[in-house]
């Protein structure tokens, strides 16, 4: 009697698995955009796609990159995404400007700015950039230097860059803003060496502001708000995966990134790898990894109003309506 | 296999043979190997140094005219005013005069045309078989930030940029050539513009894939960022650095060498990548500061060396193998004789002299070795002979001198006790010649019922001549003495016959005593001869005076004389001969007349026999097994007559 109920039990089991499998293509469809090309700056995303993570929360994500027409804003105006990954102060910026943007949750709590500049352009302190040339990249990212800057009286003069070290490197400018897990490494793997440099970190002159964080629509959040936690919880569990797994993440980043056909190499990706990492980790900040800090928020805005980037204030709470991960 | 050396001649030189040539060839392999290393080395550096250099050499024959062209639009470009237009026309002319340039664009500063705006960059470029021109700029392409214009602008140069794959698609390695062009207004000198000229690499990567240096070894070109733009590895091209490689390694010389040729040096280096020691020469290329490496396994140098010498190696075990055999087989043939010969010295100690000798036919020591066996074969043959006759001669001799031993004992007496009737006189003496016959002499004879006569003496010289004359002396002593009743008498008789015709002038000591058994008085006559030692019944011992006579024999008329004394009961007399008291051990030291006294002294009770065989014993202990000199004799008379 008890073996034939173990034999039903069992039979069961199976038929659920083929179940779900076949059913697992009306899965809820999610799709996510990183505000940048495939690089570890994304690995939790990809770790937790490929690991699966999000299909054992029950939705289908579809990682969908920008590309050199169309940027992540737009994909998420335009429907084509539900999902985005922003900077901080791209996203406020945004809003401003009328996005319809939300921040789900808040993945980067730190900043990866810095000015950097060869020793042998003899800018020993902040105060020496003083009339010389800083590279900032066209596509962004220059507020929070330019407002610091300001908020130093300097005058600079900026030189916009693509996403090159070349003009760095042939000495073209003085300086260039840099992310810590990106153009930093870029430099030292070009030859020049640590001890070569000045670096002048945002987060050491009070400008540790928050970077990358999840954006939707208002609307996404009461259509799919079930969809968004899970999204959340996967994608956090991919970031943890992503620490512990690290060799098996950079597999996966380097692979992603040989498909898209982007040159890179796994010295740099395991840089960029361990520094976003870091990032993550809240530190002395009064907030749960994946949230938003109501005091960097305001901040940030700070440095988008100083900079008359934007006039208007906006609301904590109009921007940031977390979906917990939890 | 355990090589016993010692066992046979043959091997033994073999193995020494063999040690000197394995030493010899290591020695010489060992010069061979490093001289020869040396020079490869050389030679594979030069070969190294020739490859990079003239691909390099080639590769500048294509970068160098692609300077000269964008330096010759320059000038036009400087030189003359020229409209929006012609511009168009000039940079189709570019890539139609130039079948190796893929594209060529003029870019000017922002409204450096103020009818066209911020962006005018005439763009022409070949597109399968064709020439198509088009304006580049447009605020999606703002070519002011791009590297291929900004970079030149920023450092008044021109500039190579770094290579990088065609957006088009096509995955073709490209890189741009840009040099600015100036106008001068109102006496300043400005930047105008940027020319470019695009390049495809994928002849270069062609030419420097080509390149092959020994098994593995390879050539690889690296940018002034340290970027690989070919390399074996395909998917390190444009990914990998020579800095990302040197940290993906942990290998902090690797980026040294990379920072080196970022510097445009020339070197050859060494450095261990993979486990494996790599060589690496590289030279820049002139004209666009690249860098040309040649880089080969250390190893794979010696690789040719190697398998000669292991060839070398191979044959020379095979040589020495062989030499082995040779040199036994030679060895062995050229002394085989010599077990022969042993065999023969065999036969010969056996006492066959006619042994068989093996036939030699050479004419070496070994001929040498055989007429020495036939001479000491003759020669043996004849010393035996004459060993035989003499061995002969020498056995009739000690057999003469046995039977004439034999004879001599005969003559003294030797039955003790001598007198058993007579309970007044005991007596014991022994003679023992250090020679088969001896020139001692004692005896002893009742000359009447009253008188016991005895007398001891010593032949100079030994052997048979002293053994006859002791004959003569003994024979006459028993002739003479029943008619003489004198011990002084006796003696002159004894005297006189033995001088008469004395040729040998031959003498003897001689001591002869009478004793009168009733009342013990004794008369004696001493030759020349040891002072006997008298033993008195108190345990005192006395020698008697020295004698005052010379030995019979020697002067015919000589007049002897003679002493008396009476003899206490139980006193007894001891004579002896100097072979006593002369007896030597090996130090050299004498018996003596004390150690004498002495013996006797502790012998005070004894009978005659008894004081006779110990004092024999104590001579033995003291001579302490020296060779017997000289004949020991030894006579003791106890006196146990009436007189006390």
């Amino acid at each position: 009697m008890l073996k034939s109920m173990k034999w039903i039990l069992t039979f069961s089991v199976i038929l659920l698995i083929i179940a779900s499998k076949s059913f697992g293509e009306q899965l809820p469809k999610i799709t996510f955009t990183p505000h940048w090309l495939p690089q570890a700056q994304f690995a939790g995303y990809y770790v937790a796609e490929k690991m699966g993570f999000y299909t054992e929360e029950g939705i289908d994500v579809n990682i969908v990159h920008p590309s050199a027409s169309t940027n992540a804003i737009e994909l998420l105006a335009s429907g084509e995404s539900d999902i985005i990954s922003l900077f901080l102060i791209t996203a406020i910026n945004a809003k401003q400007q009328g996005a319809d943007i939300v921040n789900i949750a808040q993945m980067s709590q730190n900043s990866a700015l810095m000015f950097i500049s060869k020793k042998e352009k003899q800018i020993n302190k902040l105060s020496d950039l003083n009339k010389k040339k800083i590279g900032v990249w066209e596509s962004g990212f220059g507020e929070v230097g330019e407002e610091m800057v300001r908020s130093n009286n300097l005058t600079v003069e900026w030189v916009p860059i693509l996403s090159s070290i070349n003009m760095f490197l042939v000495g073209g400018i003085d300086a260039m803003t840099a992310m810590s897990f990106n153009e930093y490494y870029q430099i030292i793997n070009s030859g020049l060496n640590e001890d070569e440099l000045n670096i002048f970190s945002f987060a050491d002159y009070g400008y540790n502001i928050p970077e990358d964080g999840l954006y939707c629509q208002n609307k996404t959040i009461l259509n799919k708000q079930n969809e968004l936690r899970k999204f959340v919880k996967a994608t956090l569990k991919g970031w943890e995966y992503a620490k512990e797994h690290k060799t098996e993440t950079l597999d996966i980043v380097l692979e992603i990134m040989k498909r898209e056909h982007i040159a890179t190499n796994r010295s740099h990706q395991s840089w960029m790898l361990n520094k976003v990492l870091e990032l993550i980790e809240p530190g002395s900040k009064n907030v749960k990894k994946g949230e938003l800090s109501e005091p960097d928020f305001y901040k940030t805005q700070s440095i988008l109003i100083n900079g008359k980037y934007v006039e208007n204030k906006i609301d904590f709470n109009d921007f940031y309506k977390p979906i917990s991960g939890n | 296999m355990k090589l016993n050396i010692n066992k046979s001649l043959a091997s033994r030189i073999v193995f020494y043979v063999l040690i000197f040539c394995i030493l010899l060839f290591i020695i010489s392999l060992s010069v061979i190997y490093t001289n020869s290393k040396k020079q490869l080395e050389a030679m594979t550096y030069k070969n190294a140094e020739a490859l990079a250099n003239n691909t390099v050499l080639k590769a500048e024959q294509i970068l160098g005219p692609i300077t000269k062209i964008a330096n010759n639009y320059k000038w036009i470009l400087e030189s003359s005013e020229l409209t929006c237009d012609s511009i168009y026309a000039l940079t189709k002319r570019i890539v139609e005069n130039n079948p190796e340039i893929l594209g060529a664009a003029i870019a000017f500063e922002p409204f450096y045309f103020k009818e066209q705006g911020r962006y005018f960059s005439p763009y022409s470029f070949r597109e399968k078989g064709t020439i198509k021109t088009i304006q580049l700029g447009n605020s999606n392409y703002e070519y002011f930030a791009m590297d291929w214009y900004q970079i030149p602008v920023a450092i008044q140069q021109p500039y190579w940029t770094e290579p990088y794959f065609d957006t088009g698609g096509g995955n073709a390695l490209m890189t741009t050539y840009s040099m600015p062009f100036y106008k001068t207004t109102n006496g300043t000198k400005k930047i105008a513009g940027i020319i470019t000229i695009d390049l495809a690499l994928d002849w270069f990567t062609d030419i420097v894939s080509s390149v092959k240096i020994l098994e593995t070894g390879y050539a690889s070109v690296i940018s002034k960022n340290g970027t690989f733009i070919t390399h074996p590895k395909k998917e390190w091209i444009m990914n990998e650095s020579i800095f990302s490689v040197a940290s993906e390694l942990n290998n902090p010389e690797l980026r040294e060498i990379g920072r080196e040729m970022q510097k445009g040096k020339t070197d050859f280096v060494t450095s261990t990548l993979r486990g494996v020691e790599r060589k690496m020469y590289f030279t820049p290329l002139p004209s666009s500061g690249w860098t040309m490496a040649v880089i080969f396994p250390e190893s794979e140098m010696y690789l040719p060396l190697r398998k000669i010498t292991l060839t070398l190696i191979i044959i020379i075990g095979i040589g020495l193998f062989l030499l082995t055999f040779i040199i036994s087989k030679i060895v062995s043939k050229q002394l085989s004789p010599l077990s022969l010969f042993a065999n023969s010295t065999h036969q010969v100690a056996g006492g066959n002299f006619d042994a068989q000798l093996p036939d030699i036919k050479t004419k070496d020591e070994m001929k040498d070795l055989h007429d020495s066996f036939v001479l000491m074969q003759h020669d043996l043959k004849k010393y035996i002979n004459n060993l035989k006759s003499t061995t002969s001669a020498k056995e009739k001799i000690e057999s003469e001198l046995r039977i004439a031993r034999e004879i001599q004992m005969g003559m003294i007496p030797k039955i003790f006790p001598p007198f058993p009737n007579l309970p007044e006189i005991d007596l014991y003496a022994m003679m023992e010649p250090a020679k088969e016959v001896g020139g001692d002499l004692y005896d002893f004879f009742l000359i009447d019922e009253k008188h016991l006569c005895f007398a001891i003496g010593d032949v100079s010289g030994k052997g048979v001549p002293a053994s006859l004359f002791m004959a003569i002396t003994r024979t006459l002593l028993r002739t003479i003495a029943p008619k003489q009743h004198s011990p002084r008498e006796i003696v002159k008789a004894l005297n006189q016959s033995l001088s008469q015709g004395n040729e040998s002038s031959m003498f003897v000591t001689f001591f002869l005593g009478i004793i009168d058994i009733e009342n013990g008085h004794l008369r004696y006559a001493n030759a020349g001869h040891n002072p006997p030692a008298i033993i008195h019944a108190g345990g005192d011992v006395e020698l008697f005076e020295t004698s005052k006579d010379i030995p019979i024999g020697l002067f015919e008329n000589y007049d002897f004389n003679e002493s008396d004394r009476y003899l206490a009961k139980d006193d007894r007399i001891f004579l002896y001969t100097d072979g006593i008291t002369e007896a030597e051990n090996w130090e050299q030291e004498l018996y003596s007349e004390q150690r004498l006294i002495d013996t006797l002294a502790s012998l005070k009770t004894l009978v005659p026999i008894e004081i006779v065989m110990s004092v024999a014993k104590d001579v033995v202990v003291h001579v302490n097994d020296n060779l017997q000199s000289d004949d020991l004799t030894m006579m003791c008379i106890i006196y146990s007559g009436k007189n006390s």
